[in-house]
């Protein structure tokens, strides 16, 4: 799909290393078994339905973070299901550039920086203090 | 003679000798006959209470003559559906010889129900013993009807309510979701319009082509900004300007990474309604992105966004130190007139004020409805 392959190029044009994209629930659960990855962005909508949010559950037991890309942030259940948060689409490529370095700050270990304004933080503090320390 | 013979005997007796103490022209006893409302006189000091006396009004209302009313007492006008309460409320009134007012189903001689609103009250002599008990019927089942085809009416008009409740909010869930959907549709086909700009300045080769791409991304963007703020509030109709700076600035602070570029707000919330959002939002755009361009060109500079109300007008300042030199030509030339166009659009007014290196950009615009935006 157009918008995970420019999301792709934008990632690694931060410098980051993308291990794959998936379109259904299935392809995401092989993706993260095949190659357990950092971080994942995890659109809520895929294309066999509203499954983003049992790959963001499947994440969530492995203790990667990730957070949901979503044009509708109301429909992400009220605990995050144990995301970091949220970018809501449509995002701009400052916006996206902003939340990633952000994010990497984040799983680096750094936690002083502040968050900017496209990444919508979940509710629960001790989630996202929790998750970048794996 | 039977016992029930010996008793109508006695209480016609009680009753005729009631009537032989008033003359024929005692008004008083000629209005009781004569009145249209029921009444009956009881003795109480015969066995079990009988009738000795009924009007006319009486008959008419009961079906039953006086010689058939007369000696008895009045529970003949009990009836099954008779409230059993009612009865034992106006038996204790007897007992204690006070004044009653009771509504209580009675029955006619051809055995038909009618509401009876019965009042009840003991007539004492001198010596303030209760010689007689008067009681006076009304008839009030034309209102008791009434009441209940009212009480029937309102349940009718509550299910209809109840029904037509269901309906609409059955309507207007599906409206919410039509709404959700193509905003959802809208996001994402907003993202796609800027993704294809985005492949399309990746693959080309061509810095200037590139340089026009990344000028329409800009612009999509913008619009994409707008489209997520859209809805964030509780009014959908209300969109606050201040918020879409705020993003816009912040965004742009974090992303251009050039220290020699100071990027400062002072956004106060500013409602306008949702269809002047895209225009507004282009205007703070361009204002931005200009100041930010001859930044970037420059040796970088101050760049201050303001947006608040002031006197039933509201204010979009951009104020900068970079050098007011055009960037470029083409460059300056869309940012100008998609700036004129968008506050053509809105009715808002652009001044332009340049002192040494400072430029101050004002763009003020009525408030339509104050009391909205104290809000």
């Amino acid at each position: 799909m157009l918008l995970a392959m420019e999301l792709e190029n934008e990632v690694e044009m931060a410098g980051h290393q993308v291990i794959g994209t998936a379109a259904t629930r299935d392809q995401a659960r092989e993706a993260i078994a095949a190659q357990r990855p950092e971080f994942a962005f995890v659109d809520i909508h895929l294309q066999d339905g509203p499954t983003g949010i049992e790959v963001g559950r499947d994440l969530a037991a492995k203790n990667i973070p990730y957070v949901f890309v979503s044009g509708n942030i109301k429909k992400i259940p009220r605990d995050f299901a144990g995301a970091l948060g949220a970018i809501e689409k449509p995002y701009t490529i400052n916006g996206m550039k902003n939340a990633l370095a952000y994010i990497s700050g984040l799983i680096e270990g750094c936690v002083e920086l502040n968050p900017p304004a496209s990444l919508v933080l979940a509710e629960d503090v001790e989630l996202i203090e929790a998750g970048p320390r794996i | 003679m039977t016992d029930n013979e010996q008793r109508r005997n006695a209480a016609q007796t009680a009753g005729d000798r009631l009537v032989a103490r008033h003359v024929r022209e005692d008004p008083f006893a000629a209005a009781f006959k004569a009145t249209r409302m029921p009444m009956i006189v009881t003795d109480p000091n015969q066995d079990d209470n009988p009738i000795i006396f009924c009007n006319a009004a009486f008959e008419k209302l009961t079906g039953y003559s006086a010689e058939e009313v007369v000696g008895r007492n009045c529970r003949f006008l009990q009836g099954p559906n008779t409230s059993r309460e009612a009865v034992a409320r106006i038996r204790a009134s007897v007992e204690a010889g006070s004044d009653i007012a009771v509504d209580i189903l009675n029955y006619k001689k051809d055995g038909s129900e009618f509401w009876n609103a019965l009042f009840l009250s003991p007539v004492r002599d001198d010596d303030n013993r209760i010689v007689y008990f008067f009681a006076s019927q009304l008839d009030f089942t034309n209102v008791k009807s009434r009441e209940a085809d009212l009480a029937a009416a309102r349940h009718k008009a509550e299910e209809e309510v109840a029904k037509n409740t269901e309906r609409l909010q059955s309507a207007l869930g599906a409206k919410t979701l039509l709404v959700h959907e193509v905003d959802h549709r809208v996001k994402n086909n907003l993202l796609t319009m800027a993704s294809i700009v985005k492949l399309q300045a990746r693959i080309t080769k061509n810095q200037d082509h590139r340089q026009i791409l990344m000028s329409v991304l800009n612009r999509v963007e913008a619009l994409s900004t707008v489209q997520r703020k859209l809805f964030t509030l509780d009014d959908v109709s209300r969109f606050d300007i201040a918020d879409v700076a705020r993003e816009m600035v912040s965004d742009l602070v974090g992303a251009i990474k050039r220290p020699d570029i100071r990027l400062t707000h002072e956004l106060h919330p500013v409602y306008v309604p949702a269809v002047k959002a895209t225009p507004l939002a282009l205007i703070v755009n361009e204002l931005v992105g200009d100041a930010v361009r001859r930044g970037l060109s420059d040796g970088g500079g101050q760049i201050h966004v303001v947006v608040k109300r002031l006197n039933g007008h509201f204010l979009i300042r951009v104020e900068d130190t970079s050098i007011p030199v055009e960037v470029d030509i083409e460059t300056a030339e869309i940012g100008r007139i998609l700036l004129e166009t968008s506050a053509r659009q809105v009715g808002a007014k652009i001044e332009r004020r340049t002192a040494g290196h400072r430029t101050t950009v004002d763009v003020t615009m009525l408030v339509e409805s104050p009391q909205e935006s104290e809000n």
